[in-house]
């Protein structure tokens, strides 16, 4: 028999409510991850550009170990390994894998940001640590009004696409039982077995985040552009 | 006539990067009000011994003595900030910062590191950029001026400190002919007006109209330091003559 489409199921009750609640859990992952992720990266990407050799080693240990484990093997670890040895009071907390995958997804992308950060104060040109140095700024002021603003300039466009791959790197979490876009759309295919429009409306969903944030960077460089660095096509 | 007050002696200077030796047993002495350019093949070690002076890198051997401070000694203690506020320095590449306007770029030493207000740091940067002739490009950021225009503006970062000394690496090496002239008049300018400075730059016009002395480095050492005239009419080694008629006549 060939598959007979019904588009209504999307709009239909209580399909539609799932599927508004899951595309607002996948935001909510995806901003509270990237809270942790982003300053947690910033401070080990700048560990990592310092001249002292324990930072840069610490740093390095840091990104080394966590972009380098899947992160569906991460997320299991913090769901499944870590509460256990941690009692009972942790281990039957309510919504205990809604943190795990905010916890995991974000420390997982901080090492991603702090390669970006690494990169992009890297690409100053050491020039530029000549200028601000023979003018009498200290190495302190140095970072502070040249380094970091022209690095952090460099580093938009990476992190914008960091930025995407949080929302769609928390898909993941629907292994460990959240339902979030993802997870409310294979769970609308076991009830209506009708998966095709169910994915559609998740596919949907990714897109409106993606293209929403990828308009909001777009304005931000705009704001922060500086003619003659990095020029975007 | 200039009174002989040395600003800056070079003694027995040498340095390594690893197991290649950039600087050897560089002794010389640059005294108040003096111009002195320093020349030589790419690699002879110019723009390291510039570096040397205001302790952006560092070295092995010998010592810079800047207006009685030993380099060696405040190296890295806070001492080094304030003695490189002294010594102006102006790049090849400009090295302007870029997300900041002529205007910010000239001012943000002094406020930060003089602290002076803003509005009187202001008003002083655009009288440097007066000077330099680009009063109505302040607002701009580096990206919309010419090279030479970004020099001049480098040139004026450098004067607003109000350092005793200014260095400058290739300034025009990396401008079109018809810029290297704006640059080079202000150049001169200032060192009429008796400003002490070092400049490394192949611009033999610029060395007879205003150098005091010219220095020829090669493989790291310093191989003649004459006074102009003699340099060009009776170089001694015959290295600074090859080096003289290859950059005199280009072909």
């Amino acid at each position: 028999m060939a598959y007979q489409f019904d588009w209504s199921i999307i709009w239909s009750e209580p399909y539609f409510r799932w599927l508004i609640i899951g595309l607002i859990k996948t935001i909510e992952i995806g901003l509270l991850s990237w809270i942790i992720a982003l300053p947690l990266g910033i401070g080990i990407g700048t560990l990592r550009s310092l001249p002292n050799k324990a930072c840069r080693a610490i740093g390095a240990i840091y990104v080394e170990f966590f972009r380098n484990i899947p992160l569906l093997v991460q997320l299991f670890f913090w769901y499944y390994a870590i509460p256990p040895l941690l009692g009972t009071r942790i281990s039957r907390l309510p919504n205990l894998e809604w943190y795990c995958a905010i916890f995991g997804l974000g420390i997982y992308t901080a090492s991603r940001v702090a390669e970006h950060v690494r990169s992009g104060f890297n690409s100053v040109p050491i020039g530029q640590r000549f200028a601000a140095l023979s003018t009498g700024l200290s190495q302190f002021q140095m970072f502070r009004y040249v380094i970091i603003p022209y690095g952090f300039r460099i580093m938009i466009p990476p992190l914008t696409t960091e930025f995407l791959t949080i929302f769609k790197n928390s898909a993941l979490a629907m292994t460990i039982g959240i339902l979030e876009l993802s997870g409310i759309s294979w769970r609308i295919n076991e009830y209506t077995f009708h998966g095709f429009e169910a994915t559609t409306a998740a596919i949907g969903g990714y897109l409106i985040i993606g293209l929403t944030i990828i308009f909001l960077m777009g304005q931000l460089e705009k704001r922060l552009r500086v003619p003659g660095l990095m020029r975007r096509e | 006539m200039k009174e002989e007050t040395p600003i800056i002696e070079i003694k027995n200077l040498s340095k390594w990067y690893g197991d290649f030796q950039v600087l050897d047993d560089i002794t010389t002495t640059i005294n108040r009000g003096e111009c002195v350019v320093i020349c030589g093949p790419s690699g002879s070690g110019k723009s390291t011994l510039l570096r040397c002076i205001n302790g952006l890198e560092d070295f092995q051997k010998g010592d810079v003595i800047v207006d009685g401070v030993s380099i060696k000694e405040i190296s890295h203690t806070k001492e080094i900030y304030k003695l490189r506020s002294r010594i102006g320095m102006v790049f090849q590449h400009f090295e302007l910062y870029p997300h900041m306007t002529a205007l910010e770029n000239v001012t943000l030493a002094p406020k930060k590191v003089f602290k002076i207000p803003e509005k009187e740091a202001e008003k002083r940067g655009m009288e440097l950029l007066e000077k330099v002739g680009l009063r109505e490009h302040a607002h701009k950021k580096p990206g919309e001026l010419s090279g030479g225009q970004q020099q001049r503006v480098g040139i004026a970062r450098a004067l607003a400190m109000n350092a005793d000394i200014i260095m400058f690496d290739e300034p025009t090496s990396a401008l079109d002919p018809e810029m290297i002239r704006d640059v080079l008049e202000v150049m001169v300018d200032l060192a009429k007006g008796g400003m002490t400075m070092l400049v490394v730059t192949h611009e033999m016009g610029f060395a007879k109209a205003v150098a005091d002395k010219i220095i020829f480095m090669d493989e790291g050492r310093i191989i003649e330091q004459e006074d102009v005239e003699t340099f060009f009419k009776n170089p001694k080694s015959d290295r600074a003559k090859e080096f003289i008629d290859r950059i005199l006549v280009h072909i």
